[in-house]
């Protein structure tokens, strides 16, 4: 680097580390840099930092605060709902989804701040489901572009950078050619439930992977436990994106700038990507940060309204959506959630949430159930907010009998499970007619309706978490809807007629622009996504490097 | 009607002895959760939204969904004014359902509802004035989606009383360090965590749980 460009980017702005202490970073705001990414989550942070660590300029925009964790998480519910996208959406279909809260983040570090860090791979057969499945009435699942063996690499690259703590067999997927980095967790009482239902049935169970310290690593501390890890985790033994990935960025010379709403990305006359124009907080004015690449990463519902936000007389339809897919066939995935009572107490307020044990055992297409794909259970551990929220909508309980069944508490256990949804076109994210948001852009208008398969599987799914708690001596058994993880919208394939973006994650009709979260996922698969989303924006890194260093990019 | 004696048994808590404020100055409360949870105690916000008419109706409200009998009036744990609160600052969750207006809309409108369906339903009296079990019948009718009333005809009531009305109602009562009580909810963790997470495995701190109604 030459003399001149390290005056053009001086290191001028600082950054809250994760001991709470300010860390130099560099200021490119007024420069044009190699790489801009709109998302400081489990994608934009992993390909950001590993572009800036390539010798890249990169910036990192994030609509939310650059979190200190030693001061910003409050070890309290309701005060953290400052960690969700509560900006207004609407929401419709036969299966309106709930947004805003655990499938949605805002700030530097994304939902990987609120996560339950539950670091599963998908399975070889996610990647082909369409060849292994067929096809199914009224969707349109693919296979992936890519296959597992594409990944594998890089989900062995993330584990290790996110000290994944798990068991040294770990009996689902293919088998690993490497152990986790961390022994895993100890159990928790509603892991040890969990256990003792499966092991009655006959159903295998496992210690469960998370991306939460169990030993020191580097200048962060084992986890102690708290159980507040859907709040932000104040001791950094959170794997998160913002005390992993975000560090790395900024020490080899990102700026990650927070506050930073994007509200376009621009082009010139060639349709090449030329930056964004965003806004920062407290100002009505648009700021533009020149780029010679833009890597959107703002999940599923801010990704495909970003493009669509970025219509112009070239791109009529928005951004890389020549195919006309861009906001189609978004998904959820199925988390539906089972609840019983104990003799015992199980205090579920403590420990990790995933609680230390999980089954992927109905992970899989399984015959004669009358449905494809699958999923896997997981444990759960709700505070009395969000608990008590689930047991008055899952049993429209209310008055006297909700207050003392509340006494209780301590004595619930919980499964969810994370279920594969099927791709269906009429399933979208589009801008809706009327209504603004605070800076005067269109909100989205997101239409979800579950698909047969998807209400087979989800049936299937509760009875058999019902009699994982009946086996393991639970009364009271109740259920209660709920969905997580938004993918799809800007689906990958090898073709530009009916994708938007290909293997590589790079946009079909803009050279220059990469998109790189859930949203381009082609179908779901049975496992929480976060590992996957990190493998694959680890390996877009790669790719792009490679593709620059040729001159293929800029 | 049942007298205080009975009303006091029926919320007695399992946990009698246990106060969740003993922890404040413990390494369980950090200073930003000491300074939020100061707040919810000391500042309860004054009524600026809703009219003194749409306060009373879902004070009324509230105490059917989550009763306080054995609390004093200025003992309760306060429901209305946090409410009040998110709706005069008009901080959204995230997300609306199509068929419902903005939150201020439908909070305005699903009050004037109740108090509709009230009316229709025993004589035009406000549904403050009705005895609980006819206030626990009017509240039944909204959420089973057949309350008589014209607002009702433009705000579909079982998703007003199961997305908006019953989840803040129950969410902001058990935001409350009284309610943490009650049930032994551990409450603040920060930075101190837990040894003991299996099953009846208590840390020094925990709640102690003394008669568990059954």
């Amino acid at each position: 680097m030459t003399q001149q460009d390290q005056n053009m980017s001086s290191w001028s702005l600082t950054a809250p580390g994760i001991h709470g202490e300010p860390v130099p970073m560099r200021d490119w705001s007024r420069e044009e840099v190699d790489v801009c990414v709109v998302g400081a989550g489990a994608g934009g942070g992993v390909v950001g930092a590993k572009l800036a660590e390539a010798g890249f300029s990169v910036v990192i925009l994030d609509a939310g605060p650059h979190w200190d964790p030693m001061n910003d998480f409050i070890s309290d519910e309701h005060a953290s709902s400052k960690l969700y996208w509560t900006d207004e959406r609407i929401t419709g279909g036969d299966n309106p989804v709930e947004l805003g809260t655990n499938n949605s983040g805002r700030g530097v570090g994304g939902s990987t701040v609120h996560y339950s860090m539950i670091a599963l791979r998908a399975h070889p057969d996610h990647f082909r489901r369409r060849t292994i499945e067929g096809a199914v009435e009224n969707t349109d699942h693919r296979d992936w572009p890519l296959a597992f063996d594409d990944l594998e690499p890089y989900y062995e690259e993330v584990e290790e950078a996110l000290q994944i703590a798990g068991p040294t067999f770990y009996p689902w997927g293919k088998p690993r050619r490497r152990r986790y980095p961390q022994r895993e967790h100890e159990l928790s009482a509603s892991a040890n439930v969990l256990v003792r239902g499966c092991a009655k049935l006959g159903i295998p169970v496992a210690p469960s992977p998370i991306a939460t310290l169990s030993a020191p690593h580097e200048d962060r501390p084992p986890c102690v436990y708290r159980g507040f890890c859907n709040f932000g985790c104040t001791t950094n033994a959170k794997s998160s994106i913002l005390v992993t990935y975000i560090p790395r960025a900024i020490r080899a010379g990102a700026e990650v700038r927070g506050n930073a709403m994007v509200a376009r990305i621009t082009h010139d006359s060639r349709g090449r990507a030329t930056g964004v124009l965003h806004f920062r907080k407290g100002s009505d004015e648009l700021f533009q940060q020149r780029a010679k690449s833009v890597i959107v990463a703002g999940y599923a519902i801010e990704s495909p309204r970003l493009l669509l936000n970025s219509s112009s007389s070239l791109f009529p339809q928005g951004l890389a959506n020549s195919s006309g897919i861009v906001g189609k066939y978004f998904m959820v995935q199925s988390s539906e959630q089972v609840f019983a009572k104990f003799p015992e107490r199980i205090n579920q307020y403590k420990a990790p949430p995933p609680g230390g044990a999980i089954t992927e055992h109905f992970n899989r297409t399984m015959p004669g159930v009358g449905f494809v794909g699958g999923y896997t259970i997981e444990v759960i551990g709700p505070h009395p907010v969000d608990f008590v929220a689930k047991m008055a909508a899952g049993r429209g309980l209310w008055g006297a009998e909700l207050r003392r069944e509340m006494f209780d508490y301590n004595h619930f256990s919980a499964l969810g499970m994370v279920g594969t949804v099927m791709p269906n076109r009429k399933n979208e994210v589009k801008l809706h007619e009327t209504e603004r948001d605070r800076y005067g852009l269109p909100v989205p208008h997101v239409i979800f309706s579950y698909h047969e398969n998807d209400k087979r599987l989800i049936k299937h799914s509760i009875a058999k978490m019902k009699e994982i708690f009946e086996a393991a001596g639970g009364t009271d058994v109740w259920s209660d809807h709920r969905t997580s993880h938004l993918l799809g919208c800007c689906r990958m394939g090898d073709d530009p007629a009916d994708s938007v973006v290909n293997a590589d994650c790079r946009a079909h009709d803009v050279p220059n622009l990469f998109i790189c979260d859930g949203s381009v996922f082609p179908n779901s698969t049975g496992v929480n996504p976060s590992l996957t989303i990190q493998a694959l924006a680890a390996r877009t890194a790669d790719r792009i490097t490679d593709m620059a260093r040729r001159g293929e990019l800029w | 009607m049942r007298s205080t004696q009975e009303q006091n048994d029926e919320f007695r808590s399992p946990y009698p002895r246990y106060n969740v404020l003993d922890k404040w100055l413990s390494p369980d409360w950090d200073d930003q959760t000491r300074e939020v949870v100061r707040r919810r105690l000391e500042k309860v916000p004054p009524i600026r939204f809703f009219s003194e008419k749409e306060a009373q109706t879902l004070a009324a409200v509230a105490e059917r969904i989550i009763p306080q009998p054995e609390r004093k009036e200025g003992e309760k744990i306060p429901i209305v004014p946090w409410i009040d609160e998110k709706l005069y600052e008009d901080t959204r969750d995230g997300y609306r359902y199509e068929k419902l207006p903005p939150q201020r809309q439908a909070w305005q409108q699903g009050l004037a509802g109740i108090d509709e369906t009230a009316g229709m339903l025993f004589k035009g009296r406000r549904f403050v004035d009705l005895d609980a079990e006819s206030q626990d019948e009017v509240l039944k009718r909204v959420q089973k989606g057949d309350p008589p009333g014209e607002i009702w005809k433009q705000l579909p009531s079982r998703s007003f009383f199961e997305h908006i009305l019953l989840k803040i109602v129950v969410k902001t009562y058990y935001m409350h360090p009284l309610a943490w009580n009650e049930i032994g909810y551990n409450g603040p963790s920060s930075p101190r965590g837990h040894v003991r997470i299996w099953e009846n495995g208590l840390d020094p701190w925990e709640a102690q749980e003394e008669a568990r109604r059954r």
